[in-house]
């Protein structure tokens, strides 16, 4: 190694052991506009097809409610572009939808529709006349319609109250049909009371039922005299009149859910609820003062079904609904009623509101939560350049998952629209449930877009995407969801990286994305890294990966580094200091966490599996050992035990063939044995025959009995009395049933 | 996981618990060995273990033996005209779709004369439970050949014996369109009559279940070779049939796994002539109730009745002049 070259190496090692830069072996990187090399594809994301922007479809509470643009466009194509003017439209409709996304990046907000048409004006200033056509074919072929969203800081609350509203809604049709249902039928009570009373067999109230038109063709004085002789007398209770009304008066004045269309029950209606909040506290407070009209609602209906099916039995149920929800409502009894949206910014989440959302997540509430986490690599207080302030945020849906009853989803902003199916269970979820969403947008720190910050997290390990769904069945292996995440069984995901190097010769080489390069594109940790200049590059530079794979013992020889490119997409090699390897390796740590409770590389299998493959092999090699002389002797050994297995799985209750009795279970109620003798034979609760009283009868009762029986199930057994008359003509007959 | 609420739990605890007694009503008059009886105790049993509500329960049937049922039940009943047990019993089911409602017909009722209601009550399967009580021949009326009977079968109008092969209810039920649950049982196997009656009722749709019963009266031995040799009676079972228990499999040993989705092997199976399979021949959860299907969205209230009426009749109102002409 020559003097400059180790030089060279021993200043690359200085720096990754003590993140103090020496300026004539290298480079600080302020001001390079440096990206990690795998995102030189990646600078202008209007000219890409990908997930966002997506569109927020109206009144759809499933994985149909938020679609994506290019989906969208597909799906047109596949309709619209068909026969010779397929390619012309392909062309021309793809152009569109690059306009529109364009427009919707730019900041233009509105419909989908509204921005079709802005694009489409645009790029009919072209003036070809094929242009409209093209736009309005694949138009007819998109049948849908919401506002467009694309992938910046407002997304996550965005995305989730669109779902939100559109469940809520569903949810409330629901309630309210239940509800309007409820209402009718008790009023058809209170209607059909009336009518029975002597006010509603009235003349006067009669003529009335009857209208003007034929009020004169009717004798009301007869039809009510007639309808009180001919109703039954049997009167309605007074407390069960007081009780429907009280039903009635509960159900009218609930304000959980927007009262019934028909102008007539708007008039005088209390306001609805409104179930959208800022903070935890709120909703809890909320949720708090309105619990007892939550229970009184919950118990009006309970009584008012009961009423219907007219079940309602005083001495019964009045002791049971006065304590009705004495201790709360459970999950179940909760579950038709509104759930609670809060929407967080971890920014601005001190800790009390901190200990109230873990209060949500632990208390079955149906109260969802949306934490949007906009910067997971502020620095800390305690020493500039600690990660571990973003952290706090970061762990958050994992310590939810440990309360085991709260639906947790964990994901990047750029991954919601993958997710979006899961954001609706999380949202149907019958209890609490956490969306902890990375946006990606945290100023200028990166100077890259949201979307590709978010998907750099989440690729990188430094905020993985996961769903934990209690409902989904009892273990981890049914709850627990990593797969969102590329390439789950490594570490870090692994890419193909191609460049042209000085001889404009291709090269191709695998890239790891780890947390460094990930950080390396924030510029608050610039410090942290180091250019090399491309004269000094040598053989002491490894990748991360690598690095981090490797057991250090004394001073380094290889210093960690990672590919970026410049603003010119010219490759540059940059190398990091430990602090950054010690943040990575921690988030290694905390993704094989993630793995082993996704069961990838699980060490609790992976060491059962050790264990029982060990066990399995001495055994193999036993039976090996021990063949020529076990075969002819096991033989016979294990058919005694298969018999004895068979015989204990159906055990068959001995009768002796002196006793007089009845297979009971096939009696199929003939009713010829108990007519022949219905002391002696008589019906269990099933209505099968058995013998009652052996001594009710005689023995030619019984044989006679057995002749009868239309299934042959009477066995008379022995007579008790050896003089009986006729005794061995008797026997003869019995041996056919012994 | 469908966990019941606590207030579903403490409705339950004040639920109000049936005896058979509380199902049974006035001695049947059938005849000594009918095996309508057996089908009377497995469906009081029913009704008792499932403690169905006797004001929620109706029994539908027709004219025939089997249709004097509903009289020993103390709870609904109708006791309908001939052959038309099943479009009553839709309609009671389409205005109370709230009722449990069951059919019990017989091989002519339900074979013949109500045929065609048969036919079409599979077609829309709505959720009520058939049973066809089929002792092949008509015992009301003192002994004519049913659709059922036998060839041969020697009768009051078929005094040579019958000329014709005889329907099997089984494999018309299966080649209708909709057709969602099929059983056959007979009724000398109690148990197992039980177990499919259940399987029954707790079907969404309409179960049909022939029962092969013998009549003591006018066909005496014609089940005789079936009721005296086990093996002539082939048991169905499956994990998502009917499972056979320890005591029965020891009687009935000629048994058969078949998957009751299988609607194919299920004809197969109900073609046979030598056996009688005894069990689920075919179960699909998945078919539509026609209730259901035609279900209104919206709620029937008295005034959107009243705007109905008025719009239909409104069609044929004869305004007077001046207030047409004030229309106009």
């Amino acid at each position: 190694m020559d003097r400059d070259m180790e030089a060279d190496t021993q200043s690359h090692v200085a720096f990754f052991l003590t993140g103090r830069r020496q300026p004539e072996h290298l480079d600080a990187v302020d001001g390079l506009d440096l990206r990690p090399a795998l995102f030189a594809g990646y600078r202008e994301l209007s000219q890409l097809r990908y997930d966002f922007p997506v569109v927020l479809v109206p009144g759809r509470a499933d994985s149909q409610s938020v679609q994506s643009l290019s989906g969208l466009i597909d799906g047109a194509l596949a309709t619209a572009a068909r026969g010779s003017d397929a390619e012309r439209i392909r062309k021309h409709v793809l152009a569109l939808e690059q306009e529109v996304r364009a427009l919707a990046e730019g900041g233009a907000g509105g419909t989908l529709a509204a921005l079709w048409n802005a694009a489409a004006s645009r790029l009919a200033k072209d003036a070809d006349p094929s242009l409209a056509d093209s736009f309005k074919r694949a138009r007819a072929a998109i049948k849908v319609d919401g506002e467009v969203a694309i992938c910046d800081a407002a997304l996550p609350a965005r995305l989730l109250r669109h779902a939100w509203s559109a469940v809520q809604k569903q949810k409330a049709e629901r309630f309210r049909k239940d509800l309007d249902r409820l209402v009718q039928k008790l009023s058809d009570i209170l209607k059909a009371d009336f009518a029975r009373s002597e006010a509603g067999r009235s003349p006067a109230h009669l003529q009335e039922s009857v209208g003007t038109g034929y009020g004169g063709s009717f004798d009301f004085d007869a039809l009510s005299h007639l309808l009180a002789t001919a109703l039954p007398k049997d009167t309605f209770p007074e407390s069960r009149r007081q009780r429907i009304r009280e039903l009635l008066a509960v159900l009218h004045a609930q304000q959980f859910f927007p009262p019934a269309t028909a102008p007539a029950a708007l008039a005088g209606a209390p306001a609805p609820y409104s179930f959208e909040f800022e903070s935890c506290a709120e909703a809890l407070a909320a949720f708090r003062e309105r619990s007892p009209r939550l229970i009184e609602l919950a118990r009006a209906i309970a009584i008012a079904q009961l009423e219907i099916d007219g079940q309602y039995n005083e001495a019964r149920h009045d002791a049971l609904f006065e304590q009705f929800g004495a201790n709360g409502l459970d999950p179940q009894d909760l579950e038709p009623f509104p759930d609670y949206l809060v929407c967080l910014n971890a920014a601005k989440m001190h800790a009390e509101e901190h200990a109230q959302l873990m209060e949500i997540l632990s208390s079955g509430l149906q109260i969802k939560v949306l934490l949007q986490i906009d910067d997971i690599l502020e620095d800390a207080a305690a020493g500039a350049g600690n990660l571990s302030a973003g952290l706090r945020s970061r762990q958050v849906a994992n310590m939810a998952i440990g309360l085991n009853e709260a639906y947790v989803l964990q994901s990047s902003s750029s991954n919601l629209f993958r997710f979006r199916e899961r954001i609706v269970r999380g949202l149907t979820f019958g209890g609490p449930a956490l969306f902890s969403v990375y946006s990606g947008a945290n100023g200028a720190a990166s100077g890259l877009p949201p979307y590709l910050v978010s998907a750099a997290a989440m690729e990188s390990r430094a905020f993985p995407a996961f769903t934990y769904d209690p409902s989904a069945g009892a273990n981890w292996a049914a709850r627990f969801y990593l797969e969102g995440n590329s390439q789950v069984d490594l570490d870090w995901p692994i890419q193909g990286f191609a460049y042209e190097d000085e001889q404009h010769q291709r090269v191709s080489e695998d890239l790891a994305f780890t947390l460094v390069d990930f950080v390396a594109s924030d510029r608050r940790y610039a410090r942290h890294l180091a250019r090399v200049p491309r004269e000094k590059w040598n053989g002491s530079m490894i990748a991360v990966d690598e690095s981090l794979s490797r057991e250090r013992k004394g001073l380094p020889d290889k210093v960690p580094s990672v590919l970026m490119v410049d603003a010119d997409n010219v490759l540059q090699r940059v190398i990091v200091d430990e602090r950054l390897i010690r943040e990575a390796r921690r988030c290694r740590e905390m993704w094989h966490s993630l793995q082993e409770l996704g069961g990838v590389h699980n060490s609790h299998a992976e060491k059962l599996l050790a264990r029982e493959k060990k066990a399995w092999e001495e055994r193999m090699q036993k039976e090996a050992e021990a063949q020529p002389a076990a075969v002819p002797a096991a033989t016979p050994a294990a058919a005694a035990t298969a018999v004895a297995a068979s015989a204990a799985a159906e055990p068959e209750a001995e009768h002796s063939p002196d006793e007089a009795w009845i297979d009971t279970p096939r009696c199929s109620t003939c009713n010829e044995c108990t007519q022949l003798n219905g002391k002696m034979f008589a019906y269990n609760g099933n209505m099968q025959a058995y013998i009652a009283d052996i001594n009710a009868g005689t023995y030619a009762q019984l044989v006679e009995a057995a002749e009868n029986c239309q299934v042959a199930i009477i066995h008379p057994g022995k007579p008790r009395n050896p003089n009986e008359p006729g005794i061995d003509a008797l026997l003869k007959r019995a041996e056919a049933f012994i | 996981m469908n966990m019941m609420s606590a207030t579903e739990c403490l409705l339950q605890m004040c639920d109000e618990h049936f005896e058979l007694e509380d199902y049974q009503s006035g001695v049947p008059r059938w005849c000594t060995g009918c095996g309508d009886n057996a089908i009377l105790a497995a469906v009081q049993r029913l009704c008792r273990d499932e403690g169905l509500r006797p004001e929620k329960t109706v029994f539908v049937s027709g004219i025939g033996c089997s249709s004097r049922f509903p009289h020993y039940m103390k709870t609904y009943g109708f006791h309908g005209i001939h052959g038309r047990a099943l479009p009553v019993a839709e309609g009671v089911k389409m205005a109370r779709p709230d009722l449990t409602v069951f059919v019990n017909t017989g091989d002519g009722d339900c074979c013949s004369i109500g045929a065609a209601h048969w036919i079409h009550a599979i077609r829309y399967n709505m959720n009520i439970t058939v049973f066809l009580h089929d002792n092949q021949i008509y015992g009301l009326t003192k002994k004519q050949a049913s659709p059922t009977s036998p060839i041969g079968t020697k009768s009051n109008t078929t005094p040579r014996g019958s000329y014709l092969e005889a329907l099997n209810p089984l494999s018309v039920t299966l080649g209708v369109q909709n057709v969602s649950f099929v059983a056959q049982a007979v009724d000398w196997a109690p148990e197992i009559l039980f177990d499919i009656v259940k399987a029954a009722y707790h079907h969404k749709g309409l179960s049909f279940v022939r029962i092969v019963q013998r009549c003591p009266e006018w066909l005496p031995k014609m089940l005789d070779p079936w009721l005296h040799d086990p093996n002539k009676v082939q048991l169905l079972h499956h994990e998502n049939g009917l499972q056979v228990s320890a005591g029965m499999g020891r009687v009935y040993k000629n048994q058969l796994q078949h998957d009751p989705l299988d609607i194919d092997r299920a004809r197969e199976i109900a073609s046979s002539h030598e056996t009688i399979p005894v069990g689920i021949l075919y179960r699909n959860p998945e078919v539509p109730c026609y209730e259901d299907l035609r279900r209104p969205d919206t709620l029937r209230t008295p005034e959107l009745t009243r705007a109905g009426f008025n719009r239909e009749l409104d069609k044929y109102t004869v305004w007077p002049q001046d207030a047409k002409a004030k229309a106009a």
